[in-house]
């Protein structure tokens, strides 16, 4: 086990290495620089010219990405261009918000995506299960901030019953502290603003959570009739064990394996929709700030932060392998 | 198939909002009050005033802005969003008086004399002043930050653009010579040649007098060269710290600006009537269109203006004219261009013909494009600046004419086959001048195309394709525009159009006129108002003459708020102070 473990993290070390590489020239491709966010139509070449000198930006493109990788190993996540501030404090300043949304997102899928798959997998192929295949369907393919935004229009807009933006009413004076408003409300002890802050979780949670929802619906409908048809099933119906035992016992304990593999996978795309999503929302996460960052040729954010995220996504996706070779020792020695 | 989607999640939402605890919603108040529209003049700073047993104190306002703010030290931006906020808490010597764009009253001076020479401007400062750490204010304090904008060291000189542009440069190059305090009230300032709009520029935010104890405290003090590390720009503590009827409380990332009220401003009657007043950045704006009718968001710096109509027809919010524009959009024609694609369909420089520059203008109906386009919140441009920057007069331009387009193509002796233009917008922009670059590129291709021209359309994204290849002077015809730095003639004919840059025409425009330079340049050094509006009349004479761009439009996006939203006070060039606003709510 502790031999699979090394060999994975040894593995990611050429991912990342590969990626650094990759992600410097796509961001560096992109035409102009920061200079123009910066100055914007006040540009004259020749403020251009000394801003270009002293960001560094004149250097050859090797020499700069020896200098990024240099501070990158020193720990150094460089500074925003733009801004001027650190990326790794703005990043850790960003963090909590996406990981807030992410795993509210992921509550709202795998809570309803998984029953829905059942629930689908015992009516198959009637209009129940049709009409389950139907919502999955449209999970995927609406597009998020399409979701998004008709979610404010209908819930905000219209019935005015859920908050549009944000992360928490700013009229409630919250104390941040940790930047997770959650915790922070109830770090304050006030019940009224935690409420406030789920509330504001609910719209967007539930326009990041649906992509996954219709996958982890999909996967446990399948899991779940797969294992329903197997034999060992048919004997424990025929020994006369209640359904609910039968379900809970045979069923489900083996359709688990696939769908908790998959509900692994879906961080990935769940850290990759939040950038939509916080946009949409005007949530101040990681993913919203990535974006005005591209918009700004902001080199260092962009770089720094998605090598973040791919680092997270490594983790998560070993963890969740970890998890899978424990449940099923086939894997280890596969 | 879609009701069953919304179905599906109406039901979870209903349920996680159930789970929630069913909390109390914000009621956004339904019935609008009878005071509840505004005046939309540009004097609405007197109409607005309510009388003073109306107002009610107190509460919190939620104001949308585009974006977020970049730094919080006034003097190191040059970004709209953060000059929003800043204007609230940081002032200058001079300000401007609410809902103008160029009227210059005295803010932390207590009166100002120039020099007959232009080149002396002294400054007797109000007494009794406190900046909101406490420290007082005096004339060392304004000498101290004078002193450090022109001796910014080159790493900060590229964040602090204004300082740059309107000294005319940093340290020797700096147009301010010398500043100094004969007394603790008395501020001197030696210019090293005169400017006509110098007082004018002096209103900006960026020229805002923060307490130079807390400039030391927070690093701002020029010793410190990298900007991250400048405490003071990053949010300190302390940040922000000015005379404002506002006070810096915190800026959250990426999610809001924190203001609370200076209860102890020194203007007892500009004294905040709400207590705090956070900076939200929504920079979509359907989302800021969701925000206000659902009533997270109680004032809109910015809207679409194709949702305009839709909001006026909703009671709960009011439409906020903000009277005079500061802002043109124009068709840019660089007169050089020699680099049309593909060649040789059309090698002839067409442009330079002053009669196919006067068909264009004559050949575009610019009312058609404010109703279209700006919700007919624009007028059609008479100027290559809005009628209410100082020293701006009616040019009588051409108007909309396709019949005396056609006469004068035909005059110009350019064959009909050589009648194509390379005509650029940019795709993935909205500007205030400019809320649908394709939509009104489309509209002007149509009028053009009815006068015998033909029309090669070529689309960039803004920022930096489009930005750099205009400047560059690679395109031939485009759309373009600019939004006031402050509503002085220079601002526009000079620096953002037409003077020369290192002694030449502009690449952008590629616009010859020598006389026009010096006369801008004579009318900057103007000693006299006399002498300096004579000189800026006979530039805006000399350019309508010569036509070299095809002005617009001069916009004027409202602001839109809920109704129990008052005493709100717009101006065109955003320079909006919230210490008048309050929230009548029950």
């Amino acid at each position: 086990m502790l031999k699979y473990i090394v060999r994975r993290v040894l593995m990611a070390i050429p991912v990342l290495f590969g990626l650094s590489i990759v992600l410097f020239a796509f961001v560096h491709l992109l035409p102009g620089d920061p200079t123009r966010a910066i100055l914007g139509q006040h540009a004259t070449p020749e403020l251009v010219a000394r801003l270009r000198e002293s960001l560094g930006l004149d250097k050859p493109l090797w020499e700069q990405y020896v200098l990024y990788i240099g501070q990158l190993l020193r720990g150094d996540l460089g500074v925003s261009i733009v801004t001027g501030a650190s990326v790794s404090s703005e990043f850790v300043a960003r963090f909590p918000g996406t990981v807030e949304l992410t795993i509210a997102a992921l509550i709202f899928a795998v809570g309803f995506g998984i029953p829905l798959g059942r629930f689908a997998a015992r009516h198959p192929q009637g209009a129940r299960d049709a009409s389950v295949t139907v919502i999955s369907l449209l999970g995927i393919s609406i597009p998020v901030f399409v979701l998004g935004l008709s979610l404010q229009w209908i819930f905000g807009a219209q019935m005015k019953i859920l908050p549009t933006s944000g992360r928490i009413d700013p009229r409630l004076n919250l104390d941040i502290r940790t930047n997770f408003m959650l915790v922070d409300a109830l770090l304050a002890g006030r019940a009224n603003v935690f409420v406030d802050a789920l509330r504001h979780l609910v719209l967007p949670a539930i326009a990041l959570g649906s992509i996954p929802l219709a996958i982890i619906t999909r996967i446990t409908r399948a899991s779940v009739l797969d294992v329903a048809n197997e034999d060992y099933v048919r004997t424990a119906r025929a020994k006369g064990l209640t359904e609910r035992r039968v379900d809970g016992r045979h069923i489900m304990r083996n359709a688990w394996l696939p769908v908790t593999t998959v509900i692994g996978l879906q961080v990935g795309s769940l850290l990759a929709g939040a950038v939509i999503t916080e946009t949409v929302f005007g949530w101040n996460g990681v993913g919203k700030w990535v974006v005005e960052a591209i918009q700004d040729r902001d080199y260092f954010v962009v770089q720094s932060s998605i090598l973040i995220f791919a680092l997270i996504f490594l983790v998560v996706n070993l963890v969740v392998d970890i998890g899978y070779a424990y449940l099923n020792p086939r894997i280890r020695y596969g | 198939m879609k009701r069953t989607r919304l179905g599906a999640l109406l039901v979870a939402a209903g349920m996680l909002v159930a789970a929630c605890g069913g909390a109390a919603t914000p009621a956004p108040s339904a019935a609008p009050s009878a005071e509840a529209s505004q005046a939309p003049s540009a004097s609405a700073a007197q109409s607005v005033a309510p009388s003073a047993a109306a107002v009610k104190e107190g509460g919190t306002l939620v104001v949308a802005i585009p974006g977020d703010i970049k730094r919080t030290d006034s003097a190191l931006v040059d970004d709209g969003n953060t000059a929003y906020v800043a204007l609230n808490v940081m002032e200058s010597l001079v300000g401007l008086a609410p809902g103008t764009t160029n009227k210059v009253v005295d803010l932390l001076a207590a009166s100002h004399q120039v020099s007959a020479d232009g080149l002396t401007y002294t400054f007797k400062l109000r007494s009794g002043v406190k900046f909101h750490d406490g420290t007082s204010l005096d004339a060392a304090a304004v000498k101290y930050n004078y002193d450090r904008w022109i001796s910014f060291p080159k790493e900060l000189q590229a964040y602090s653009y204004y300082a740059g542009a309107v000294f005319g440069g940093f340290g020797a190059d700096s147009n301010v010579k010398s500043v100094a305090a004969p007394d603790s009230s008395t501020v001197v300032i030696t210019l090293r040649s005169p400017s006509s709009t110098f007082l004018l520029t002096q209103t900006l935010p960026q020229f805002g007098i923060a307490s130079p104890t807390a400039l030391k405290a927070g690093k701002a003090d020029n010793t410190e060269t990298d900007v991250s590390k400048i405490l003071f720009a990053q949010g300190g503590p302390p940040a922000m710290v000015g005379t404002g009827p506002f006070k810096f409380d915190k800026w959250v990332k990426g999610q809001e600006v924190d203001l609370v009220k200076n209860a102890d401003y020194w203007n007892k009657d500009g004294v905040a009537h709400l207590d705090k007043l956070v900076f939200k950045p929504i920079a979509d704006e359907t989302a800021i269109l969701n925000g206000l009718e659902s009533g997270d968001i109680d004032l809109a710096q910015k809207v679409s203006p194709v949702d305009v109509a839709t909001i006026k027809t909703k009671p709960a919010l009011q439409v906020i004219d903000r009277g005079a524009s500061c802002n043109l959009a124009h068709v840019g024609i660089n007169q050089v261009y020699a680099n049309h694609i593909p060649a040789p369909a059309n090698a002839k420089q067409i442009m330079t013909n002053l009669k196919i520059r006067q068909a264009i203008m004559y050949a575009i109906d610019r009312q058609a494009l404010i109703d279209a386009f700006y919700a007919g919140l624009a007028t059609p441009a008479d100027n290559w600046m809005p009628l209410d920057t100082q020293y701006a007069k009616p040019l009588n331009l051409p108007t909309y004419d396709p019949v005396k387009a056609k006469a004068l193509i035909a005059e110009s002796g350019i064959a009909a086959a050589d009648l194509t233009i390379d005509f650029y917008y940019p795709s993935d922009v909205t500007r205030p001048y400019m809320p649908d670059p394709k939509g009104i590129f489309e509209a002007i291709q149509t009028n053009l195309e009815a006068v015998g021209f033909t029309v090669r359309p070529h689309t960039d994204t803004w920022s930096p394709t489009y930005l750099d290849n205009e400047y560059a002077g690679k395109y031939e015809v485009f759309l373009i525009g600019w939004t006031c730095d402050w509503a002085g003639p220079d601002n526009f004919l000079k620096t953002a159009f037409f003077g020369y840059v290192n002694g030449k025409p502009s690449t952008e425009f590629g616009y010859k006129n020598d006389v026009l330079n010096k006369t801008m340049n004579d009318a900057l050094a103007a000693t006299d108002d006399a002498t300096a509006k004579t000189l800026w009349e006979k530039a805006q004479d000399l350019i309508a003459a010569d036509l070299p761009t095809v002005p617009l439009v001069n916009s004027t996006p409202p602001a839109v708020a809920q109704a129990y939203v008052k005493g709100f006070v717009g101006a065109g060039n955003l320079t909006e102070l919230m210490n008048s606003v309050w929230i009548n709510k029950p």
